[in-house]
């Protein structure tokens, strides 16, 4: 009985790996060269400018929800072998100091990471169909975040919905029912 | 005004009512407080020094526990504490954590208290009538408990009187554990049978029949009565007005100290001490009283 305590402890210590905030900022993001694969990343909340009455009382300050509902303008990050959507998206809050929380792909059924939430922004935030979505050169992939890989020059764009994806241009819920 | 316990049952339980709804819907952190201090110092009044001591160590305990476990899985909040497997552990998530933990030993503190004022009597009078039924057999059930500690130990002694004991070697004290077992099990059997016999004996399921009851509704249960709806109705009209809102994430907000707020925190401290307040005067009453003789 005590063993399996002890192990358990054990196990569960194993996994966890504990960063400073400094370290975890820390981020090392390649140079671009000439001969570089690049991908653009966006991240937008500019649907919650239009539903500011949805949106949760703390979350109203421009800290939150810039003017121009920009958190993180169009840059270019260097794609490295095998890098998913994820990935990216990673070393970018990372590079930028932007917070974000996630759910790893160990711990869902789907097997990808699932965003719940990028600069206090979360899921649910800005009403009952609100949530983070993301766009691979204008289309909604469909797929998740952990499950697409990318090529050069791809296009990815991080989108904050209020309406389950029809105000930002996403057909999946519709095309469905 | 007498003790708390000595109001009447219906009063006892809109307080408690009152107190557990108020306690579960806020999560104001000074209102929390009152709770939590108030639940304590009651519990402090009904029971002895030492055992006070020993519940809050042991809900200390929970505390730790309750208060660690909501940083792992919450991860709002702007003041970042350190990154645990890339997701960050805040500041806000461990208030926030603490004061759920304070919600729950609260709520702890109060059902404790309860269970010792609202007798078995009491809830067959208040629910007597509504569910007659499920209260009888609620309150049946509950008095097994203690029932079967305290014959435990009437068995036990009579086991070791007629030398059926062993100090030192298991295989005998785990015999002597299964023996004592199974005479309880033949013994509550045998009494739920007799339980039986005697409800029927005296009547039970015929029609007509009245229940005798010792409460009544006195002048201090009226105005206790006008104390609840007061307070109930200030708290909501200031809860209403916004003077409980807290907000704890992404950052931890500021806590209202305009007068209005201030009054409202004095009238919630007022009305979770109130039972304490009551059983410490009377046990003054008592002590001077007594000195005169």
């Amino acid at each position: 009985m005590i063993g399996f305590a002890v192990l358990f402890i054990v196990i569960a210590i194993s996994r966890v790996e504990i960063l400073s905030v400094d370290e975890y900022y820390l981020t090392h993001i390649d140079d671009i060269k000439k001969d570089s694969e690049v991908i653009t990343v966006s991240i937008r909340c500019d649907t919650i400018l239009n539903n500011m009455d949805k949106l949760a009382p703390e979350l109203r300050d421009e800290k939150y929800v810039p003017r121009d509902g920009i958190i993180l303008e169009e840059s270019q990050y260097v794609l490295r072998s095998g890098d998913t959507v994820f990935d990216i998206l990673n070393r970018a809050v990372r590079y930028n100091k932007i917070h974000m929380e996630y759910q790893g792909e160990r711990d869902n059924a789907y097997g990808s990471a699932y965003i719940r939430g990028i600069n206090h922004l979360y899921e649910y935030s800005c009403g009952p169909l609100s949530g983070w979505m993301y766009k691979v050169n204008g289309e909604f992939p469909g797929k998740g975040i952990s499950k697409y890989k990318l090529k050069d020059e791809d296009k990815v764009e991080f989108v904050y919905t209020c309406d389950l994806g029809r105000d930002v241009g996403g057909s999946f819920y519709s095309e469905r029912n | 005004m007498g003790r708390f316990e000595s109001l009447h049952p219906l009063v006892i339980f809109l307080y408690y009512v009152i107190v557990l709804f108020v306690t579960m819907f806020t999560n104001h952190p000074i209102v929390l407080l009152c709770a939590l201090t108030g639940g304590i110092a009651f519990s402090g009044t009904l029971s002895t020094g030492r055992q006070l001591l020993s519940d809050i160590g042991v809900y200390l305990l929970l505390f730790i526990l309750l208060s660690l476990a909501n940083p792992l899985f919450t991860h709002n909040g702007e003041t970042v504490l350190f990154f645990m497997n890339d997701n960050p552990i805040t500041k806000e998530a461990l208030i926030y954590g603490e004061f759920i933990a304070v919600m729950l030993i609260a709520v702890i503190f109060w059902s404790k208290c309860l269970s010792q004022i609202m007798t078995t009597d009491k809830v067959i009078f208040l629910f007597g009538r509504v569910v007659p039924k499920l209260s009888l057999i609620l309150t049946m059930a509950l008095r097994f408990i203690p029932l079967f500690k305290r014959q435990t130990i009437v068995i036990n002694n009579s086991q070791k009187t007629m030398g059926l004991y062993a100090a030192d070697n298991i295989p005998d004290q785990i015999r002597g554990v299964v023996r004592v077992f199974d005479s309880l099990i033949g013994w509550s059997i045998e009494n739920s049978l007799e339980t039986a016999e005697a409800m029927k004996a005296r009547g039970y399921g015929l029609p007509d029949r009245s229940a005798f009851s010792i409460f009544s509704i006195r002048r201090s249960d009226l105005m206790m009565f006008g104390f609840m709806a007061l307070f109930l109705l200030l708290f909501f009209a200031g809860k209403g007005a916004g003077l409980l809102i807290f907000q704890y994430y992404p950052t931890l907000g500021q806590i209202n100290y305009s007068g209005e707020a201030v009054g409202l925190y004095a009238l919630t401290a007022l009305f979770m001490f109130f039972p304490s307040i009551i059983e410490i005067m009377e046990k003054l009453k008592w002590k001077y009283l007594e000195s005169k003789i």
